[in-house]
């Protein structure tokens, strides 16, 4: 096989356990909604998907009680993604605009922003209250 | 039917086609399998980027060039912040040069692999594409631990880097690095001893190093042709001036350069072998300190705002140097911000490539060059909804008519 | 009344046989895919996946494109699933009589083999896409290439049976009824075994599989041939092609190793057929592993020329090696007998 090098490399992994992770399900159910209630009632267990890294950037928290209305995270934000409600002084964050840099988090004097593990985040209606952190 | 409407006839690939990765619109003028003329439309994948980091402070641009490519975002926000430092004098810390360093070599070896597994599929060898693409996957996880994320890493900002590295992560590295040392001659022994892919790859896509100094082709592309060229080793930035760097050519493995698809291969694959080398090296060399020159992103803010001039930031991205312009005059937004990425310089080469080959080697040699397409639209006119073609005499009198305005 | 019984059992046996190739190639293409994956390190698709493609096929739109010769275009896919099943009735499947087994040889087989690849190339002349008429030239081609080295397969063995005095050599039952590997000595068994290295690699051209699959080529011609079709049209041709693939294993089977379990295992009427069925479908399937799963997963796509040059001088002087040695077996044979 001097000419073909891939295959004695082919047929050893045709033994070995496949790499790939096989969330949700090992085969794609016919409907992956009707899956997920399944698994809600308890019928059907859920492959986890693969552990995100440490300090992973995913969904932003907000903390609205510490937050003084300073507006720095605005500032900063690449993707106008962060409002300041000027009646309340407090900030509202549209997740579906955000880009997941994390400047804002950084900038925060007052520590109220923080990166979840959440990235789950697909939805249909890109106002939905899923999306909007406040 | 007259014989000129018989032959040649023309065969339209694009913009959107298997064999391409991301949009531009080829036609070929054919003589039955052989190509006889190529032209190509880039500019399907414009999305103004350089007019909404005019709108934006260099904060919030460092994380737009980001999105400039999915691959090489580390490039182009190390050229965009190289330049905003050179203009606005900010002294980066040596240890954050070398995190620099580190993450834009991760960035190469994974950019290169996944070349690698682009062309075996461009080839009809799917099986080398999931192996490329499962080996891959470490230096990922690498770089997702360093940076918290996959792609779009944010892990440069202008002063600095925002994560340091610290001495848990040196292990998972090094684990890295030896995996790859050891995979390095199997994927050398995949791609470059099967005969198959020597068939397709050997004499194919020919650019003389004539042809590639003609049309300034930059990085593997123009190594691969023979062209002894890389930033690293001609203008050194972050921690390359304290290594050992020189640019790969394909006659140090094989003995000759014939500038062919092969030659860029065996370029490629040399390289992760080399970032392994210069990883390993940034580890042991690293010095401790600071890693931004400002860790007041607010402080950072006024310094960047009061900063006048101009200054242009240049990297080796895994597929050649790219280029960051930028004017500053004491404002929020720069004045001017203008982007070059690689594959712009490496786009004319596909004409000399092309002609003469047949319709099987359009998609290795498009791929060849490791296009980036997204990267490289910059500018589309588009005028009362038709698109028109500008030429360098148009460019040259937009040019002008532009500084006399700017002169008013 | 006898030609009327006949009549009768030969419809029937077509529809049975016929509905057997379906399922049968299709769970095929099934096991290639999965053992594809597996060779990839991926899962893959469950067995079921052909099926249910079908199905989503069958649901589809058929469009037939403004420029395309409608009724020659919607006509290919019928001509390739039909041919391809006829090839099915003249094959023997396990210890099962072939329904039309008595009234065509290999040489109908071989003519047969053509039309399916001739229907494509039809249809893909008449879709009207540059893409398609590039893959119908490149079609005709492999299959100018891919004919002769065939045809010394078949002529090969055929000859040597006859040879050694086996009456009606061309005829798969007599193929199938005397092993070949009996009769030869040992040079006969080396040209045996180059001739079965020549049908495997035909066989990936045969269905247009990687590395000679340049005129579907994904990558070049996003599917050449098939690109403008779709719907119920591409159904009937991904059914004629798993029908082909089960034909194809059949093919080497029958010629190459034809040994049932009832010959080795003294089992009762009913069950030595099933078991020699299943026997078949293993044997089938592992002929589809080498020579289609593990080919086409281990080597890239090569050029049209490149094809051409592989079947015309490298697999035809193998198979005329392969010949010479049958030839020069059979005279020592004699030599042999005489002295």
């Amino acid at each position: 096989m001097a000419l073909l090098p891939m295959f004695p490399e082919l047929l050893k992994q045709l033994f070995r356990t496949p790499a790939t992770n096989m969330f949700p399900a090992k085969y794609l159910p016919p409907s992956v909604t009707g899956f997920l209630k399944k698994v809600g009632a308890g019928q059907a267990t859920l492959v986890p998907p693969v552990q995100t890294p440490p300090k992973f950037r995913g969904k932003i928290e907000y903390q609205r009680d510490g937050c003084i209305g300073c507006s720095l995270c605005v500032k900063v934000c690449p993707s106008n993604a962060i409002e300041l409600l000027e009646e309340t002084k407090r900030i509202r964050i549209w997740v579906d605009q955000c880009i997941f840099c994390s400047q804002c988090t950084d900038i925060c004097p007052k520590g109220g922003l923080r990166m979840t593990d959440a990235f789950l985040l697909a939805d249909e209606d890109r106002y939905s209250e899923n999306l909007i952190v406040e | 039917m007259s014989e000129e409407k018989k032959s040649p006839y023309i065969i339209p690939i694009g913009p959107t086609h298997p064999a391409l990765k991301e949009p531009v619109m080829f036609t070929f003028r054919m003589d039955g399998e052989v190509i006889r003329d190529v032209d190509f439309a880039p500019g399907q994948t414009h999305r103004g980027i350089e007019w909404m980091g005019m709108r934006r402070n260099p904060v919030q641009i460092v994380h737009l060039t980001d999105r400039i490519c999915g691959i090489c975002g580390v490039s182009h926000t190390l050229a965009f912040s190289r330049a905003v430092e050179q203009v606005a004098g900010i002294e980066v810390p040596e240890r954050a040069d070398y995190i620099r360093t580190i993450i834009a070599e991760f960035e190469r070896i994974q950019s290169h692999l996944l070349w690698a597994g682009v062309a075996a599929h461009e080839l009809g060898f799917d099986s080398l594409l999931h192996l490329t693409w499962r080996v891959r996957e470490q230096s990922m996880d690498v770089i997702e631990n360093l940076t918290g994320n996959r792609v779009n890493y944010a892990l440069v900002q202008v002063g600095g880097v925002r994560r340091d590295i610290v001495p848990e992560q040196h292990r998972i590295i090094e684990d890295c690095l030896s995996t790859y040392e050891g995979l390095l001659g199997k994927l050398l022994d995949l791609f470059l001893h099967d005969k198959t892919i020597a068939m397709r790859c050997r004499n194919v896509g020919l650019l003389s190093k004539d042809d590639a100094l003609k049309l300034c082709t930059v990085g593997p592309t123009a190594r691969a042709s023979g062209v002894n060229v890389d930033l690293r080793q001609d203008y050194p930035y972050c921690a390359y001036g304290d290594l050992d760097v020189r640019a790969i050519l394909p006659d140090q493995h094989l003995g000759e350069t014939r500038g062919d698809v092969y030659d860029r291969i065996v370029v490629r694959l040399l390289e992760v072998g080399q970032s392994c080398g210069i990883v390993r090296q940034c580890l042991s060399e690293m010095p401790s300190g600071e890693i931004t020159a400002e860790p007041k992103l607010a402080k950072l803010l006024a310094i960047c705002k009061k900063a006048r001039g101009e200054a242009i930031g240049r990297v080796e991205a895994p597929r050649g140097e790219c280029f960051h312009y930028v004017v500053m005059e004491g404002k929020e937004a720069p004045t001017a911000w203008k982007v070059k990425a690689s594959s712009y310089s490496n786009l004319m080469s596909w004409i000399p490539m092309l002609r003469g080959e047949q319709i099987a080697d359009i998609p290795i040699v498009v791929a060849s060059i490791d296009p980036c397409l997204s990267c490289t639209d910059r500018v589309a006119v588009v005028r009362s909804g038709s698109r028109s073609i500008l030429t360098k005499d148009d460019l040259h009198r937009l040019s002008v008519e532009k500084t006399r305005r700017l002169q008013q | 009344m006898t030609l009327v019984t006949t009549i009768g059992e030969i419809i029937l046996w077509t529809v049975i046989v016929s509905l057997f190739g379906l399922i049968a190639g299709l769970f095929l293409l099934g096991i290639d895919r999965k053992l594809a994956a597996h060779m990839q390190a991926r899962i893959g698709p469950p067995l079921r996946q052909p099926f249910i493609d079908i199905r989503k096929l069958l649901v589809k739109e058929n469009i037939v494109p403004e420029n395309a010769i409608p009724w020659l275009f919607n006509m290919a896919p019928v001509i390739a699933l039909v041919s391809s099943l006829v090839i099915l009735l003249y094959i023997p499947l396990g210890s099962l009589i072939s329904p039309l087994g008595m009234y065509g040889d290999l040489i109908l087989v071989m003519y047969l083999l053509t039309i399916p690849a001739l229907a494509m190339v039809a249809g893909g002349f008449a879709s009207g896409s540059p893409y398609a008429t590039v893959g119908a030239q490149r079609e005709m081609v492999t299959m100018i290439g891919y004919e002769f080295p065939l045809a010394i397969v078949v002529i090969g063995i055929a000859w040597r049976l006859w040879a050694a005095g086996v009456a009606h050599p061309f005829l798969l039952s007599s193929i199938a009824g005397n092993p070949v590997w009996g009769i030869v000595g040992p040079l006969g068994i080396a040209g045996l075994i180059l001739l079965l290295i020549v049908l495997a690699v035909v066989t990936p051209a045969e269905l247009s599989r990687i590395p000679f699959d340049t005129q579907e080529a994904e990558t070049e011609l996003a599917g050449g041939l098939l690109v403008e079709y779709s719907g119920r049209n591409l159904a009937l041709f991904s059914l004629s092609t798993a029908v082909k693939t089960l034909v194809m294993g059949a093919l080497a089977v029958a010629i190459f190793f034809p040994w049932n379990l009832s010959s080795f295992v003294a089992l009762p009427a009913g069950v030595a057929q099933v078991a020699d069925l299943l026997f078949f479908l293993a044997k089938v399937v592992l002929v589809m592993f080498i020579t289609v799963t593990l080919v086409r997963v281990g080597m890239a796509r090569f050029r049209i020329n490149q094809v051409v040059t592989v079947y015309w001088v490298y697999f035809a002087l193998i198979g005329l090696a392969g010949l010479l040695l049958l030839m020069a077996d059979s005279a020592l044979g004699t030599v042999a007998g005489v002295l």
